[in-house]
């Protein structure tokens, strides 16, 4: 893909994710002037950095109170992690040593802007015998060029080379 | 013959009705070494892992790979192959090596190499080894809260019990499986009246469990199952990469979530590829690390008459959760099952885990009679804990379930029951009256319980899907009735999944919502002196001293 057409993605997937109210926001959450990575000094990030924390509309998480609930003013769609909130955590699991656990969180970061529904249908699509090698490889494109999800893109294409070798695609069984 | 008296007595003693068998090493009936396991071994050529336990790359199923691409810190590896395994079981059980020097070892492993290394030890040293390894300092343990009607309001009075008794984390599942967003949403209240921190989870199909969390209707998930061989694997309709991503739709949701496995999974599904059930597990453990999974679920679990029957088998079933202890991974570790007919027996099921503490000695301690438990049973249940209370006494141990007495169980049942009374009524489910809210607070199994309309009920509960109802409107709904403590407890559950601290290693909430975890709750055993003391615990042991059936006796009259 030609840098032009990663251009158009990134800001399709931005105008996407600022027209889907149970999306997070790109900007929604980045941490203000914070260049350091977080450790384990910096855990939990509730108690000691709160003001770093925010929902994806872009709201502090302190204003989820139940005064606000009531009166509308937080409903559920505020009441989800966002990409940037994923990040500082991983960056606190990885610096107490647990790599694998930042690694995951940056799939699931990409998949916070991702609708439940085809969640849950991209998950099924990884099953054994449910994809052909293509339809994978197409999923792929999707979560690259839709949901610019570059890490799941290639854990698809990854899973569509090895359910070929190893007879977990659709028909295999 | 004529019959010896004494063998007579003993072939009617209740461990007679347990099943047991000598191994059969190719159909993967043998606790550990067994004879067809791999020799552990790696080859990396250019950063890459080109051969591991004995088989080429181009041989390797989806769960080599898997592990050979994900699991395994590559930059220790050859080191750690290369070190006798007797010297790293040494070091296991050692307090005068750190636990952080180990996990350099352990998470270098291949799975025939940490089997061969598990191996080395005993039972005692297994025991040394795990109170160093678990990744919280603070041992605790979970609760199963069930009922074989799906009866909600004895599901939210039993959990709110087990919640004053002192556990963080509470599972539910359903006799009926239509019933689960009302069994979620059942737990999640009765455990936030009983105490505002408790998580709670309802173990469905995949599917259907996370759509579960993603409404709000629970904060967890563990029964995320995963497998040994590669046929097991897809037979249980999954591969690793599936479960890895789903791993990841969890985090995305801002969800907890642990893998589930256990020895003799395989050997229950009937393809062992002839392999020892320690080996197959510690290949489920690496595929657990390989995804980022902060923690596991294993040691037997729902499988544990297939270890239970064989040889060395609760040996191996500590074995394995010390394994995954030791790759730096949370552990629930089972205990869950019904597992003998013996007392005595499942005493001995669980001492290992419950001497040593694990991060949760119990995946399921049964918070309810085992007649209600719709988990098959547990190791231990309601009828048990002053059995299990005294255990902790004696022996000054935190077991995790603490005592109270009768009167704060009336109160805090009576609370929860009201709390789901009004969720019920402000979501526009099916009325619990207030006879069912008295039964609730007074009963002890659903025999106690009036009989509801479960038509009526499972309509409702597929209707609060269809309706797409939250956890805001279960806030709401508690407003509504003035309940606005456990509204507040359920709206900062909620509040805590877009923080995300309760997704690290071993995390759960204290009182006031603090989140501790293997982060800021690090395990420090080094030997007497160090890591968790129950004495040092002062709340938890004043209340094991202070049990209601001790006697004071500076007041006794003589």
């Amino acid at each position: 893909m030609s840098e032009v057409d990663d251009l158009v993605a990134r800001i399709a997937a931005q105008l996407q994710q600022s027209g889907n109210a149970s999306s997070a926001s790109t900007s929604a959450g980045t941490s203000a002037g914070s260049e350091k990575e977080l450790g384990a000094a910096d855990y939990p990030l509730f108690e000691k950095h709160p003001d770093q924390i925010k929902t994806p509309t872009g709201k502090n998480v302190e204003e989820i109170t139940l005064e606000n609930v009531i009166n509308g003013k937080v409903d559920a769609k505020d009441m989800r992690i966002t990409p940037a909130t994923l990040k500082l955590q991983g960056e606190i699991a990885a610096n107490a040593g647990r790599p694998a656990i930042q690694r995951n969180f940056q799939r699931a970061s990409e998949l916070t802007s991702v609708p439940d529904d085809v969640v849950l249908d991209l998950y099924n699509s990884l099953r054994p015998f449910r994809s052909t090698k293509q339809e994978l490889l197409d999923t792929a494109k999707e979560l690259r060029d839709k949901y610019h999800a570059p890490i799941c893109a290639g854990w698809f294409e990854e899973a569509a080379e090895n359910y070929e070798v190893n007879k977990k695609l659709k028909g295999d069984n | 013959m004529e019959r010896q008296k004494r063998f007579e007595k003993l072939e009617k003693r209740p461990v007679h009705l347990d099943g047991f068998v000598k191994n059969w090493d190719d159909e993967g009936l043998v606790a550990l070494n067994g004879k067809n396991d791999p020799k552990p071994s790696i080859t990396i050529e250019n950063g890459v892992v080109t051969e591991m336990d004995g088989k080429k790359k181009a041989d390797f199923d989806l769960i080599d790979k898997y592990i050979a691409e994900y699991g395994i810190n590559l930059d220790n590896a050859e080191k750690t192959l290369n070190t006798d395994s007797v010297k790293i079981a040494n070091m296991m059980c050692d307090p005068n090596v750190s636990r952080a020097e180990i996990i350099e070892y352990t998470t270098a492993m291949t799975p025939a190499k940490a089997a061969e290394v598990i191996s080395q030890l005993n039972f005692a040293e297994m025991i040394m080894a795990t109170q160093k390894m678990r990744p919280r300092r603070t041992p605790m343990t979970q609760v199963h809260a069930t009922n074989t009607l799906d009866n909600p309001v004895e599901i939210a009075a039993d959990a709110a019990e087990a919640a004053l008794r002192g556990v963080p984390e509470e599972e539910t599942t359903t006799a009926i499986a239509r019933y689960a967003p009302m069994n979620a949403i059942s737990i999640m209240v009765g455990a936030q009246a009983g105490r505002p921190g408790v998580i709670t989870q309802c173990s469905v199909e995949e599917v259907d469990e996370l759509s579960l969390g993603m409404r709000g209707f629970t904060a967890y998930a563990e029964t995320i199952s995963v497998y040994g061989t590669d046929r097991v694997f897809t037979d249980g309709d999954d591969t690793p990469w599936s479960k890895g991503f789903l791993a990841s739709c969890y985090a995305s949701r801002g969800l907890k979530m642990r893998f589930t496995s256990g020895a003799g999974s395989e050997a229950m599904m009937g393809y062992t590829e002839g392999k020892s059930m320690l080996y197959l597990e510690a290949r489920c453990i690496y595929i657990t690390k390989a995804s980022g999974v902060q923690g596991l679920q294993n040691g037997g679990v729902s499988c544990i008459g297939m270890p239970g029957a064989v040889v060395g088998g609760i040996r191996e079933v500590l074995g394995e959760n010390l394994l995954c202890m030791s790759l730096d991974v949370e552990c629930a570790s089972g205990c869950d099952q019904a597992f003998s007919h013996s007392d005595i027996r499942r005493t001995g099921r669980m001492i290992g885990q419950f001497i040593a503490g694990t991060d949760y000695l119990s995946s399921g301690y049964a918070a309810e009679e085992n007649m209600d438990n719709t988990f098959a049973g547990s190791n231990m249940d309601v009828l048990d804990y002053d059995d299990y209370i005294t255990l902790e006494r004696d022996m000054a141990i935190n077991g995790g379930i603490m005592p109270i007495t009768e009167e704060e169980s009336i109160k805090i049942r009576h609370k929860a029951a009201v709390a789901i009374q009004a969720v019920f009524d402000g979501l526009g489910l099916p009325q619990i009256t207030d006879e069912e809210v008295e039964a609730a607070t007074y009963g002890s199994n659903s025999n106690d319980m009036p009989k509801r309309d479960m038509v009526q009920d499972m309509k409702a509960a597929q209707g609060l899907m269809t309706r797409g109802i939250t956890v805001v409107d279960v806030i709401k709904a508690l407003y509504d009735h003035d309940i606005k403590d456990v509204a507040e407890a359920v709206l900062k559950l909620a509040q805590q999944k877009v923080c995300g601290d309760y997704l690290q290693t071993s995390a759960v909430f204290l009182d006031g919502w603090k989140c501790t975890s293997a982060i800021n709750n690090a395990n420090d055993y080094k030997g007497p002196g160090t890591g968790y003391r129950l004495w040092e615990d002062k709340d938890k042991w004043d209340r094991l001293e202070n049990v209601p059936w001790a006697l004071d006796p500076q007041k006794l009259e003589f």
